[in-house]
């Protein structure tokens, strides 16, 4: 089982370069650090670290890009110039 | 005899396809708007929406929600999904299992929620909440991961599997996340299709990815839909009797528009030749 606090330090560890670091530095530390059960840390010691750094530059890639097109900007001059023909 | 009659093919709607898509509505059966980006939409947008909703059938699609989780929605946007499927009223929403927050740190993007008997039991309460505001239980669509999702001794197929018997929710089956996850991890494609209650499946996402320097699949949405995953669709098609809606979605690299039918012509060959062969 793994709890909010879990999900919260995957969190961190998916966005945040130095605190992925630090964990892959010393994973067991990290995962004391912020209160994970015995559970929690032994999947934490599992991750596989290549696994780990592709997710994050995609994480960090598809964040840039979410500086997406706001696709209702152009629906409403698409749908009014179909209506008129 | 095979029964493509009530199978539907329809694109994601994109501001670049927004053109292409109006003019060629005679051959696109539904068009998938992504539900948050008129979250904060005008009234003017909303209605224009509205507009496009009535000469074509919707389904709204949500990205931000992260109810795959042990951690609540935000009640704001279960209120706003609400408020637009009101207004709206599309045949369906669906959303991702995945999680995007937690601990008030933003992802940005979808991320594989831990694959255990915990966050089955923590997603069916999410997605019973959503619903019982928005009045319907959304469509999940699977994601695709780059990572083994820490905290998981569920695979993928069961993991899905749980979600689905817990919260009754259909399943909105994306088959580049299944081929890119089974690619990416090593596991059969087809096996794992075999493995989830294929008769949930009411849409069909469809795109491409392309491969990466250290050997991963990544679902970039760029690409046209690869030759292994029309033959997922086709497999798909044989194991169910129930309707399929299929869309395409491509989020950039825009091919022509008639490049794009073509792949939805592909794409209604597929399910076509699945279901000759189920009859046959």
């Amino acid at each position: 089982m793994t709890g909010p606090r879990f999900e919260a330090f995957l969190a961190r560890i998916y966005t945040d370069p130095n605190a992925r670091a630090a964990f892959l530095n010393d994973r067991r530390t990290e995962a004391r650090r912020f209160d994970l059960s015995v559970e929690e840390t032994n999947a934490l010691m599992k991750i596989d670290a290549r696994q780990l750094e592709s997710a994050a530059r995609s994480f960090d890639t598809k964040r840039a890009a979410t500086v997406r097109a706001k696709t209702h900007h152009t629906i409403g001059a698409r749908i009014r110039r179909l209506l008129s023909r | 005899m095979a029964a493509e009659v009530d199978d539907r093919f329809g694109l994601g709607w994109r501001p670049q396809l927004a053109a292409g898509i109006l003019a060629n509505l005679d051959s696109i059966d539904i068009v998938e708007v992504i539900a948050d980006d008129y979250f904060d939409a005008g009234s003017k947008h909303q209605r224009a929406l509205a507009t496009l909703a009535a000469q074509v059938p919707i389904g709204l699609h949500g990205i931000g929600m992260g109810l795959a989780s042990t951690c609540r929605p935000d009640q704001k946007r279960i209120d706003a999904m609400a408020r637009l499927v009101e207004k709206i009223q599309p045949e369906s929403w669906s959303e991702h299992l995945a999680f995007v927050r937690a601990g008030e740190i933003e992802i940005g993007h979808l991320a594989a929620a831990p694959r255990n008997a915990g966050t089955v039991d923590s997603t069916a309460a999410n997605l019973e909440r959503a619903a019982k505001t928005i009045g319907g239980i959304p469509l999940m669509e699977n994601i695709a991961t780059l990572i083994d999702p820490p905290g998981s001794p569920l695979d993928e197929p069961q993991w899905i599997a749980g979600v689905a018997a817990a919260s009754g929710c259909g399943l909105l089956l994306d088959l580049q996340n299944v081929f890119a996850n089974c690619m990416n991890f090593g596991t059969d494609p087809f096996a794992f299709l075999d493995r989830i209650p294929l008769h949930r499946v009411a849409t069909v996402h469809l795109a491409g990815g392309v491969w990466m320097d250290n050997g991963q699949l990544l679902d970039d949405h760029l690409h046209d839909v690869p030759d292994q995953v029309h033959a997922l669709l086709r497999h798909l098609a044989m194991r169910v009797s129930q309707p399929l809606t299929v869309v395409l979605e491509r989020d950039g690299n825009y091919p022509k528009m008639s490049d794009l039918l073509a792949q939805l012509d592909h794409a209604r060959q597929a399910v076509r030749d699945g279901r000759r062969l189920a009859a046959a």
